[in-house]
């Protein structure tokens, strides 16, 4: 018995080894922890329990026979973090460069499984080389078998992809089926085909960092959503999102103690509305101010920055938030806002998130770049989501509320619950000037002064209707409320929403224009 | 590769700017450079609190801000040698009715201002040069 306790011991010491200590100190160089270690500092202490230390990859060609790879180069588990149990995997690039063989991705399916199958989040860490070239379409069978269920897990399960390394090829796809993507600047990067193929058929010349670093993803193309500077504060954000996320699909988020009185009243949340309607302001001062101790928590901060979407908590309860921001590009509605907002609203619904909007914007931009790519189709994307939300939908119309912009932010049209709007709403088919020209094009032309009688009838347009009271005087908008009131209402009618139930046509899914 | 010579509150600074955008010497390219810098200090003779800028090395990269939307430039809050940081507002650009802040991408210092005040900018158009 001794003999067989030590022999496992043995083992067992093997696969924690890695790729050997010399391997191990090369990716610490690299500014980088190993995939235990990250797992270790992902999960509570003392409560990861891993899963198949044993698999052995089982090719033969091309000197594979002659490859000992311990732990198949991933490190597949369960444990817990603030106390809710996740799974999670972690590829290892000190065993054969993290490579993804058969046995690799049978692992990472396994715990996919596990996951769905007791019905908590999966999240994948990804450092890894790329396919195990020597196992052939073994390899390609092993990223088809996780995509599937990737997909199949998507609003089933919260799934949370975490680049820590290089990720090319194929492999970018199992994070972009996923829900929220994370990368760790300097050392993660992402792209389909890397710098020298590029080089190699057009010529271009481009680094890793430039072609997919964590920057490029988290502010140009929007790949990722959040971009840390170093593992251990990539790894602490993931923390804190699930802190927002229930387990799955058919539970709700968790409820926080966070002390901060639902009704509370605000006198100076209006003086953050500049007095001119032409002035920009932060919008997350304002949601600051109406959320639970001032805790928002930005997802996408630093792409398509002229809407605002993340999570927080109404008296302790989450929501989801998207907000236009009249700071950048005016908070206009563009391709990229679009399509940020749509992803957000639509995990949201997926995993019972009541959805907060706060508006205040002139429109959708105009321009040959945004029509020509595609902004009909990308914009209505935002209506379909809206209109799918069958969670509690509230909105608070803060200040312009223009034309299809209106329409979009989550009108009463497209099944709002709620929606208020302080005195400042300005809710109209367009702005005053462009309006006035309109209406009024042949007064003014045939006025002894068509510029003080083009003031004027600004002036008209703005007294009739750039105002909330038409809205209101529709229901279109349930109330016009003191700005100091809004977070007591919110709670107040998030609480009242509480109960919602909204079946859907029967149907397969629906077709939403992607 | 263009040498100017930039004069800020009685102070003679010695810049070269390489223009990345437009290779060759066209006489297009020197006009739109100088214009902008004859705007400059003739808008905002005195300006107060300019930090005395050290003129770029050769080779310096220029960074050119461009207008991210349609609109009408209202002010420039900088003048040509003033030293910037990232987030400082540049210029306001009234466009989607509002007064947008377009602020610098990173730190630098303003080597020209390439339109007029109150000029009409399409998505873009080139606005700020900072190196």
């Amino acid at each position: 018995m001794e003999e067989k306790l030590r022999e496992l011991e043995e083992r067992q010491a093997k696969v924690r080894a890695g790729g050997g200590p010399k391997r191990v100190a090369a990716q610490h160089d690299k500014g980088k922890m190993t995939a235990r270690e990250r797992i270790e500092m992902l999960l509570d202490p003392g409560t990861f329990v891993e899963l198949d230390a044993f698999v052995e990859h089982r090719a033969t060609e091309l000197g594979m026979d002659k490859i000992d790879a311990p732990g198949e180069g991933v490190v597949t588990g369960y444990g817990l973090v603030n106390g809710r149990t996740v799974c999670v995997f972690a590829q290892d690039f000190t065993v054969i460069g993290g490579s993804l063989g058969e046995m690799h991705a049978s692992k990472i399916c396994k715990i996919m499984d596990l996951a769905v199958k007791i019905g908590c989040p999966c999240i994948g860490i990804n450092d890894s080389g790329g396919a195990r070239i020597q196992e052939g379409v073994d390899a390609l069978s092993g990223y088809g078998e996780i995509f599937y269920r990737n997909t199949l897990a998507s609003g089933v399960v919260p799934q949370i992809s975490v680049i820590m390394g290089p990720c090319a090829g194929g492999a970018v796809y199992s994070p972009a089926l996923t829900d929220f993507v994370f990368m760790t600047e300097g050392t993660s990067n992402m792209f389909i085909t890397g710098p020298q193929v590029i080089k190699a058929v057009t010529g271009e010349e481009v680094s890793s960092e430039d072609l997919g670093g964590a920057r490029v993803h988290s502010e140009v193309s929007g790949v990722a959503h959040f971009s840390f500077p170093d593992e251990q504060s990539t790894i602490e954000a993931i923390r804190k999102l699930l802190s927002y996320l229930p387990q799955n699909n058919v539970e709700d988020p968790p409820v926080a103690e966070t002390g901060d009185d639902p009704n509370r009243i605000d006198e100076g949340l209006a003086d953050l509305m500049p007095d001119s309607p032409n002035k920009p302001y932060d919008v997350r001062d304002i949601i600051a101010r109406l959320v639970d101790a001032a805790d928002f928590f930005e997802v996408q901060p630093n792409y398509a920055k002229n809407i605002v979407t993340g999570f927080a908590r109404l008296a302790g309860r989450v929501i989801g938030i998207i907000a236009n921001q009249p700071k950048y590009l005016a908070g206009v509605l563009d391709i990229n806002a679009s399509d940020k907002a749509t992803r957000f609203i639509r995990f949201c619904d997926s995993f019972n998130i009541p959805l907060l909007t706060l508006t205040d914007t002139a429109g959708y931009l105009p321009g040959v770049g945004q029509e020509h790519g595609g902004v009909i189709r990308h914009g209505a994307k935002l209506l379909y989501a809206y209109s799918e939300a069958s969670v509690p939908k509230l909105t608070v119309i803060l200040r312009k509320a223009y034309g299809g912009a209106y329409i979009a932010m989550c009108s009463r049209h497209l099944g709002a619950d709620q929606v208020f709007a302080w005195p400042t709403a300005e809710i109209a088919v367009m702005g005053p000037e462009g309006a006035a020209n309109i209406i009024f094009k042949k007064e003014i032309e045939e006025a002894p002064d068509p510029a003080a009688a083009r003031k004027d009838k600004i002036e008209e347009y703005k007294r009739s209707f750039a105002n909330p009271y038409k809205a209101a005087a529709r229901g279109y908008v349930d109330d016009v409320i003191d700005p100091a009131h809004t977070r007591m209402r919110l709670c107040n009618a998030l609480n009242t929403l509480l109960g919602k139930r909204q079946s859907m046509p029967s149907r397969k899914h629906g077709n939403i224009p992607v | 590769m263009k040498h100017y010579r930039i004069t800020v509150n009685g102070k003679t600074y010695e810049v070269t700017v390489e223009d990345l955008n437009r290779p060759g010497h066209g006489s297009g390219a020197a006009a739109v450079s100088q214009a902008p810098a004859a705007v400059s200090s003739a808008s905002l003779p005195a300006a107060p609190s300019v930090q005395p800028a050290a003129a770029p090395s050769n080779g310096e990269t220029v960074i050119t801000v461009k207008s991210p939307m349609p609109g009408t430039v209202l002010a420039f809050k900088v003048i040509v040698g003033q030293q910037v940081k990232r987030g400082d507002v540049l210029l306001l650009l009234e466009a989607m009715k509002m007064e947008n802040e377009i602020v610098a991408p990173q730190d630098g210092t303003v080597v020209a201002l390439r339109v007029p005040a109150s000029a009409s900018v399409n998505t873009g158009d080139p606005l700020v040069d900072l190196a």
